[in-house]
């Protein structure tokens, strides 16, 4: 059933919780609302489930606004499941599923067989079959959950409304519960409209968003078009990644580390990393947050080494995707490696292409620098260059760098020397 | 429950409640056999061939006309009350209230004392004048305690309780006061207030059975959506229950059930407290049998409670209120102990 929401506004205690609210979700998809705490979603799934009434603007529910339903035709056509809530503790498990058989039934109608098996259906299809003889009270959180969902079920709906239906359950559950619901859509035909606080949970189930901001659409679409870094940084202010869904492609959200936060009062010294292949995404991280200044070289554009340094505004040196370091970088790379106090050699994957990060790290022990070699993978096979990459480990070993086997004895090591 | 639990549960009960009815009306200062009670009681419902020969026209007298009203008033008392907490308690989600929670209770005691008040002080006396202003300090209490509490058109359920506990207690108050300057009709007021089914007669079920047959009918037809409402008012909303609606339906058949009731007991405590609770420990939470079982129990409970009140320490008669909650709060106490378990609803 088609949901088209037109100018929706809400004010509660003069302040305008939501305004001007326009969006359209389509007959058997799974459409998302997500946003900040307080943005409005919780109050946008209340005024679509009818909890709450406009203040202006319109629903519409398949052909017919959502006003004109009685509330017993409403609860045949749409279902909703809220955070987990704790009601009704000596009812059986069927018995509450039975309750979402009320719309049905006349005021002294008993149960009919036809009404049992809806009822055998919806347990079945929630996995709650062998719960059903139990107490609500006696049920996990998940379990709980899983009865609601099959209640809404029960009512047989065209639309299932859920407002963060898997907060506070583990991962596990969370995936258990919406790839239920996602099945429904997909089988049922069933319209989900849901509101969810993990972005990535978002971007994985469903087919469309509106990413809420202060009452308003700050975005509307398909989850590639919602979840950019630009959108998410912008509205949740705070630094974030999106990258493609490694099996799936969709967009995944990454926590980065923050840029806005007041850091530590500065060290003067400066550090250069070489790094590459996603050696060094987490040594970036600390060693910022620890204070130091700090400069990368050479990276390959869109490595996530590059998309690291580039989101922590670090100065650094890029070469093009998927080439060889020219001479050019290199120059670059050396010319930051002389302002340094301290180069630190990631564990990067050594190919033919950066040999000359190698090769720079021993241009800097040549200059009498400090260089920090970490090594925190002994086994780990990572030069595929048939032994050239080894043999400038062992010269630059050689050439006085300082082993390290951890990142803390590294921290500890700099924290001394600098 | 199973559907053949709940036929044997009922069964039990109306078995019960006849055989309570009938003993009840034997037992007394003048001890009649059972029998012969109940051959009187089927003579007079229009049954000329019971042979009641036999029988004097006195002990006829004193089961039709002084026993029989009695236990028949206090099979409807302690149905109405049971009836209404257990509406109470599923309607306001709240396992303390009961029929007095939301200060029905404190308005007829208030309109029953200023009725004995009054009488004692220039002599204003009519017919059923206690009954009469019970009754109306109920609803007067009820409503303004209803409209006190409504915000925006809705009844948010704490503040109902809370507007109920505020009323209750300044009409306490209005009622103390009234007790300082009460003089000799201090005994009166208090054996009111403390319930009592002494002196009754077929004139008095006259009076409120028709409310409470009425208000049965009411609650007994909501009972699926009080099972609903105990998930919470947005959760009945979801499923289609008119929320709203049902709440304020509810709560003035409710009140109506328990203002008529007490305005021909006095205050009777405990019913609708304790009852409720035993019961659903057997139903279930299951308004549907919980309501009517909760009726029946309480009605065969008050009458036994009144025999107790009237033989044992007779010819001296004890306000019932004081006997239910003698029997009631141990019953309880026993009922939690031996349960070990959490009153929920």
């Amino acid at each position: 059933m088609r949901i088209t929401v037109q100018n929706l506004t809400f004010t509660y205690a003069d302040r305008k919780v939501l305004k001007e609210i326009c969006f359209d979700v389509e007959s058997g998809t799974f459409f998302g609302i997500i946003g900040p705490n307080g943005s409005g979603k919780t109050t946008l799934i209340k005024l679509l489930s009818r909890v709450l009434r406009p203040g202006s603007g319109l629903v519409e529910l398949g052909e017919r606004a959502l006003n004109s339903y009685s509330q017993n035709d409403l609860a045949k056509v749409m279902a909703v499941v809220v955070q987990d809530t704790f009601a009704g503790y000596l009812f059986s498990v069927e018995e509450i599923v039975m309750m979402g058989r009320t719309p049905y039934l006349g005021r002294f109608q008993a149960e009919t067989l036809q009404d049992y098996a809806i009822v055998r259906q919806a347990l079945e299809l929630t996995g709650c079959l062998e719960l059903r003889q139990r107490k609500i009270a006696e049920l996990s959180g998940g379990e709980r959950q899983r009865v609601m969902i099959a209640r809404a079920l029960a009512q047989q709906p065209k639309v299932l409304l859920l407002d963060e239906p898997t907060a506070h359950l583990d991962i596990g559950y969370q995936q258990e519960i919406l790839d239920l619901v996602k099945r429904l859509c997909l089988t049922e035909g069933l319209t989900v409209i849901s509101v969810l606080h993990d972005l990535n949970l978002a971007s994985y189930y469903c087919n469309g968003l509106v990413l809420l901001a202060q009452g308003e659409i700050a975005a509307a679409g398909s989850p590639d078009h919602v979840l950019t870094t630009e959108n998410i940084s912008r509205v949740y202010k705070t630094a974030i990644l999106v990258s493609p869904h490694p099996l799936l492609g969709t967009p995944t959200v990454s926590l980065l580390p923050s840029n806005r936060a007041s850091l530590p009062q500065q060290k003067k010294s400066r550090i250069h990393l070489l790094a590459g292949g996603g050696s060094a995404g987490e040594l970036m991280r600390d060693l910022r947050e620890a204070g130091y200044l700090l400069s990368v070289g050479v990276l390959n554009v869109g490595d996530s080494d590059w998309e690291a340094a580039r989101s922590l505004d670090l100065p650094l040196v890029s070469e093009a995707p998927f080439s060889a370091i020219t001479a050019e970088r290199h120059a670059q790379n050396l010319r930051l490696i002389q302002q340094a106090n301290v180069v630190v050699l990631a564990e990067i994957p050594i190919g033919q292409g950066n040999l000359l990060n190698l090769r720079a790290a021993l241009t800097a022990l040549a200059e009498g620098r400090t260089v920090y070699l970490l090594e925190e993978h002994l086994n780990l096979q990572r030069d595929f260059t048939q032994g050239e990459g080894q043999e400038l480990l062992a010269e630059i070993k050689l050439g006085g760098a300082i082993v390290i086997n951890t990142k803390a004895c590294l921290y500890r090591a700099l924290a001394e020397t600098l | 429950m199973k559907r053949s639990q709940k036929t044997w549960l009922f069964a039990a009960l109306f078995v019960t409640l006849l055989l309570t009815v009938i003993l009840a009306t034997a037992v007394g200062a003048v001890a009649i056999p059972a029998d012969v009670t109940l051959r009187i009681i089927l003579s007079q419902l229009g049954m000329p061939w019971i042979e009641t020969g036999d029988i004097g026209r006195n002990t006829e007298a004193i089961v039709w006309s002084l026993r029989l009203p009695r236990v028949l008033l206090g099979v409807l008392i302690g149905a109405s009350l049971a009836l209404a907490g257990s509406t109470f308690q599923g309607l306001l989600r709240n396992p303390l209230a009961d029929p007095f929670t939301i200060g029905v209770s404190s308005g007829a005691a208030t309109g029953a004392t200023i009725a004995i008040f009054l009488s004692q002080l220039n002599g204003l006396h009519f017919p059923h004048m206690i009954p009469l202003f019970a009754f109306t300090g109920a609803l007067l209490a009820f409503f303004f305690v209803y409209n006190l509490s409504k915000i925006g058109g809705q009844i948010p359920v704490v503040t109902l309780l809370l507007s109920g506990v505020v009323v209750s207690s300044f009409l306490s108050a209005v009622i103390s006061l009234l007790m300082v300057f009460a003089g000799e009709n201090i005994k009166g007021i208090f054996f009111w207030l403390s319930g009592g089914l002494m002196m009754r007669s077929w004139t008095e079920i006259g009076f409120v059975a028709p409310y409470l047959l009425l208000g049965f009918c009411l609650i007994f037809a909501y009972a699926r959506e009080l099972n609903i409402l105990l998930l919470g008012e947005e959760a009945a909303l979801h499923l289609g229950v008119r929320v709203d609606f049902t709440k304020k339906l509810l709560l003035v058949t409710a009140s109506l059930v328990t203002a008529a009731a007490v305005s021909v007991s006095g205050m009777i405590g405990f019913v609708g407290l304790i009852i409720p609770h035993a019961v659903r420990m057997v139903s279930g939470p299951d308004h549907r049998v919980l309501l009517p079982a909760s009726a029946l129990v309480g009605g065969i409970f008050l009458v036994w409670a009144d025999v107790v009140a009237r033989t044992v320490m007779a010819p001296r008669e004890i306000p019932v209120g004081i006997i239910t909650a003698f029997i009631g709060a141990p019953f309880f106490i026993y009922l939690l102990r031996k349960k070990k378990k959490e009153i929920r609803l």
